[in-house]
């Protein structure tokens, strides 16, 4: 036991020595958080309409209820560049049609491709669809009819979201990151431990003191465990401040990093990290190279990538609930979403993710046995 | 007494006219509530618990015309507070969360008018009006005892045919005394004063710091009893459509008067209004001096089931559908449309706009004349009374309101319940110039006392100014900032007035066309129209 955790002190202290590697690896974590609410805030900027909206207004002297009216509701003219994007034009006839209840046309020119503009096209045909059913429930009102009989059906809507389920795209989003974070932050120490390691030729001289292999692996499986988890405990803790700065709010929910989901997320993240950190140790021994484990690292990283991925967007079937990552994914999302935990998913995936790492272990162990892997041959 | 009203613009298809034109209420059924005051908002509420709570406070709730989850709750009370062991009631509550709840221990109570209108049967209302207050705080909505889902005390007469009763030969005193004698409950406990008590209790039950006041119509009154009894649990205070302490609702009768010479004048002044209907004012005294002599009855189609039915148009139906329409901006613009074509003999515009305003019964009348009956009838002043010899509509409302008040007798306040507000809590009060209800005058009035105050006049705001113009901005930076300092009313200024329809068809100006009856185009707003 004392032996592991000198080997583990050693790893660390090597780790820590390379600087540049540890800034790399938790970079990730401390990085994506904040770029995430940046492109959010921005994406926020962009897709909602601004609330006083400038459109340009063609012939408004043909119609000035109706530009009084869309100004009440927000909408005026105005001749910059950025309101002659949305033009409306009012046409000659409107006044003639409306006074004989012909349908008085205006018309609606704008690009509705443009993404920034959607919510504001969106906008003003709503307001002109108000102006247009109000004026039509005032034409019955004037000839003695009810205008509600124009709507047989009330539609009553119930919607089951709650203020937390709302924001789950979201949160289904972050937490995919913080999955990702487990893998991504250990994975430098993974390849300088091992490949770097054999590259230093330190590795025979290690594998030379009177220690077993078993000994050797946990040591470096538990010291690239830290280091993911530490990457996680980064992002929890960056995530929890810098969510809150994003106007959510603006767009209708809240997007809260509360103590239990982080608490939670930390537990589920254990056997998550020392699964990739055996998977990391694993691919990188079997390497011949530094830079080959590189290579073959960003391969094999895909997999969970995917598996969390599809999980976090509900496009996967349903057997992905009871696989390693993408099981604790889905279990957190529910999690969040304020349902009940699926707790025998989450059991199984988490122990199917415990045996992968045990079996890799258990290969590594063996596999370091081999003068090829040791040498690298 | 006053109303509200709400406009449904999310939805395109949604006909504005439900949400357009509250309700009255059986302005005609009971001489005595047209008298009243009222008004209105529509909506049924409904409210399904879809959890049976454990010991939490609250519960899943769904309120009328909006999809989210809210939280619903109440708290028993005694009925009489001074029987702490007898007869207890429900006060019924709603919470509207905040999006981001950035002040949990704070909250805005909307308050409705009427007296009689349910709080949370008009949430969707106050939540299109509240939407930017809500980011950040709940808004709190209570059924005040007697109203909605509070013990309803409510006055209904299923078998009254709104279309044909002459409510000219109503007995009002009858009518009132069988309410009262199917109603079981103390009506005497159903006054302001114990309300404000009921608020208080909802607050303190769910853990609020501190409120933020909005009050529209007679939910004005509330505030300012609030501001009265629980200053030390307020943090800012809006009033809307001000009823002052130191009036009388009944002199509402005046108001309405006014409403209808600011309609003249404002028709006169355009130029297309006062070319259509130059003769607007002598169209509505020819119309009222006819209906004066004899109710007119009429053959016509019933305006919701197209069954043939009698329509009895009389005089107080005449100026109660006007005094209704004059509450909603967009109704507003079809009156002098509605009385030119009734001085020429077609009553449909008429039936039209009576019809949106007599099938609502969203008024607690019970609890409407037990408010009114305790605080108003005693204070009805010489000035009313004279007022009341000169104008129907004043008239027939202050005799409407004493006869109901014969049958339904509730102890009178005494004389400090009419004494301003002495208070330095910040408040906004906010009056439209075209209010038919609370004219801007008893804005100033209410602000007599009160030190940290601002007082703006919206000019195209009718009743209710919050929801007209950006009123709500007003009020959400208020909230916001604590403090009245930064705020002005500069964008009331804005021009978002309607324009009158000039046929049952159009609002814009006529091509100019040569039928006998239109006047030379040319006349402008200061030549002819000053004259009539």
């Amino acid at each position: 036991m004392k032996m592991i955790f000198t080997m583990v002190r050693k790893e660390l202290i090597d780790a820590a020595r390379d600087k540049r590697s540890v800034m790399a690896g938790l970079y990730y974590a401390i990085g994506t958080p904040l770029i995430m609410c940046g492109l959010f805030m921005v994406l926020i900027g962009q897709l909602s309409s601004p609330e006083d909206l400038n459109i340009h207004i063609k012939n408004a002297n043909n119609a000035p209820d109706l530009v009084r009216y869309l100004s009440n509701n927000g909408i005026n003219h105005a001749d910059d560049e950025q309101a002659n994007k949305i033009t409306l034009t009012i046409s000659d006839d409107y006044a003639a049609n409306m006074a004989k209840a012909k349908q008085a046309e205006v018309l609606l020119v704008a690009d509705n491709s443009d993404e920034k503009l959607q919510k504001s096209i969106n906008r003003l045909e709503r307001q002109l669809q108000a102006y247009s059913s109000e004026m039509g429930s005032i034409r019955l009102i004037a000839r003695g009819i009810n205008p509600s009989i124009t709507q047989p059906i009330k539609i009553n809507v119930q919607d089951k979201a709650t203020a937390d389920s709302k924001g789950g795209m979201i949160l289904g989003l972050a937490i995919f990151t913080m999955m990702y974070s487990v893998f991504i932050s250990g994975m430098n120490l993974a390849i300088d431990t091992s490949a770097g390691e054999r590259e230093r030729n330190s590795l025979a001289l290690l594998l030379s003191h009177p220690m077993s292999t078993r000994q050797l692996v946990l040591g470096k499986i538990i010291a690239v465990t830290c280091f993911a988890l530490l990457g996680l405990v980064l992002i929890l803790l960056v995530s929890k401040v810098a969510y809150p700065f994003v106007p959510w709010q603006q767009i209708g929910f809240t997007v809260n990093i509360s103590q239990d989901f982080m608490g939670l997320m930390l537990l589920v993240g254990i056997p998550v990290a020392l699964m990739a950190a055996t998977l990391q140790l694993y691919v990188s021994f079997m390497a011949k190279t530094f830079k080959e484990a590189q290579s073959y690292l960003t391969m094999v990283l895909f997999v969970p990538l995917a598996l969390s991925m599809a999980a976090s967007y509900n496009i996967a079937p349903d057997v992905l609930q009871w696989l390693p990552v993408s099981g604790q994914q889905q279990a957190l999302m529910d999690f969040i979403k304020g349902r009940d935990i699926p707790m025998m998913q989450l059991i199984v995936s988490s122990v199917a993710t415990l045996i992968i790492a045990v079996a890799l272990a258990v290969g590594l162990e063996k596999s370091l046995k081999s003068e090829k892997v040791v040498f690298g041959l | 007494m006053i109303n509200r009203k709400f406009v449904n613009s999310t939805s395109t298809a949604q006909l504005r006219a439900t949400g357009l034109c509250q309700s009255v209420t059986r302005v005609s059924r009971w001489v005595a509530v047209a008298a009243a005051i009222l008004v209105a908002n529509y909506s049924s509420a409904e409210t399904t618990d879809t959890l049976v709570a454990e010991p939490a406070k609250t519960t899943t709730c769904y309120l009328d015309g909006l999809d989210e989850q809210f939280q619903c709750g109440k708290i028993t009370v005694p009925e009489n507070p001074k029987q702490v062991d007898g007869k207890q009631i429900d006060i019924h509550f709603a919470i509207l969360p905040a999006i981001k709840n950035t002040h949990p221990d704070e909250a805005l109570l909307a308050i409705s008018g009427g007296p009689g209108q349910s709080a949370i049967e008009n949430a969707a209302g106050f939540n299109r009006m509240l939407t930017k207050v809500r980011q950040q705080r709940d808004i709190l909505l209570i059924d005040q005892r007697g109203t909605g889902q509070s013990n309803l005390l409510s006055c209904d007469d299923e078998n009254m045919s709104v279309l044909s009763i002459n409510d000219s030969e109503l007995d009002t005193v009858a009518m009132t005394e069988a309410c009262l004698a199917s109603i079981d409950a103390d009506v005497t406990q159903y006054g302001s004063n114990n309300a404000v008590k009921d608020f208080e209790a909802v607050r303190q039950f769910l853990g609020y710091q501190k409120l933020h006041l909005y009050g529209i119509s007679y939910g004005s009154r509330m505030a300012q009893l609030y501001m009265r009894r629980y200053p030390e649990a307020l943090a800012t205070v809006t009033l809307d459509g001000v009823v002052p302490m130191q009036q009388s609702l009944v002199a509402i009768g005046s108001s309405i008067e006014r409403g209808l010479n600011v309609l003249w004048r404002d028709c006169q002044s355009n130029s297309e209004c006062q070319q259509h209907f130059p003769d607007l004012v002598n169209n509505y005294n020819t119309v009222d001096q006819l209906l004066a002599t004899a109710p007119i009855s009429q053959q016509v189609r019933d305006p919701r089931t197209n069954e043939l039915a009698e329509f009895m148009l009389t005089r107080g139906k005449f100026t109660g559908a006007i005094r209704m329409a004059m509450y909603m901006p967009n109704i507003r613009a079809l009156i002098p449309h509605a009385i030119h074509q009734a001085a020429q003999g077609n009553y449909q515009p008429i039936l039209g706009i009576y019809t949106l305003t007599a099938d609502s019964t969203d008024i607690a009348l019970g609890m409407h004349s037990s408010v009114v009956c305790g605080e108003d009838i005693h204070r009805i002043t010489e000035q009313m009374r004279k007022d009341a010899k000169e104008s129907y509509i004043a008239g027939s409302m202050l005799d409407g309101l004493v006869k109901t008040c014969e049958g339904w007798p509730i102890p009178p306040e005494d004389d400090s319940f009419g004494q301003p507000i002495d208070s330095d809590i910040p408040t906004l009060l906010l009056s439209g110039e075209l209010d038919p209800a609370t004219p801007p005058n008893w804005g100033a009035m209410a602000q007599e006392k009160l030190t940290k105050s601002k007082h703006f006049i919206a000019p195209y705001a009718t009743h209710g100014v919050a929801y007209q113009s950006c009123g709500n901005d007003l009020i959400a930076q208020l909230v916001d900032q604590g403090s009245l300092k930064d705020i002005n009313g500069d964008c009331l200024q804005k021009d978002v007035r309607r324009s009158f329809y000039l046929n049952a068809n159009t609002v814009e100006a006529l091509p100019t066309v040569n039928t006998p009856n239109a006047i030379q185009t040319t006349a402008p707003a200061n030549t002819a129209a000053d004259k009539e």
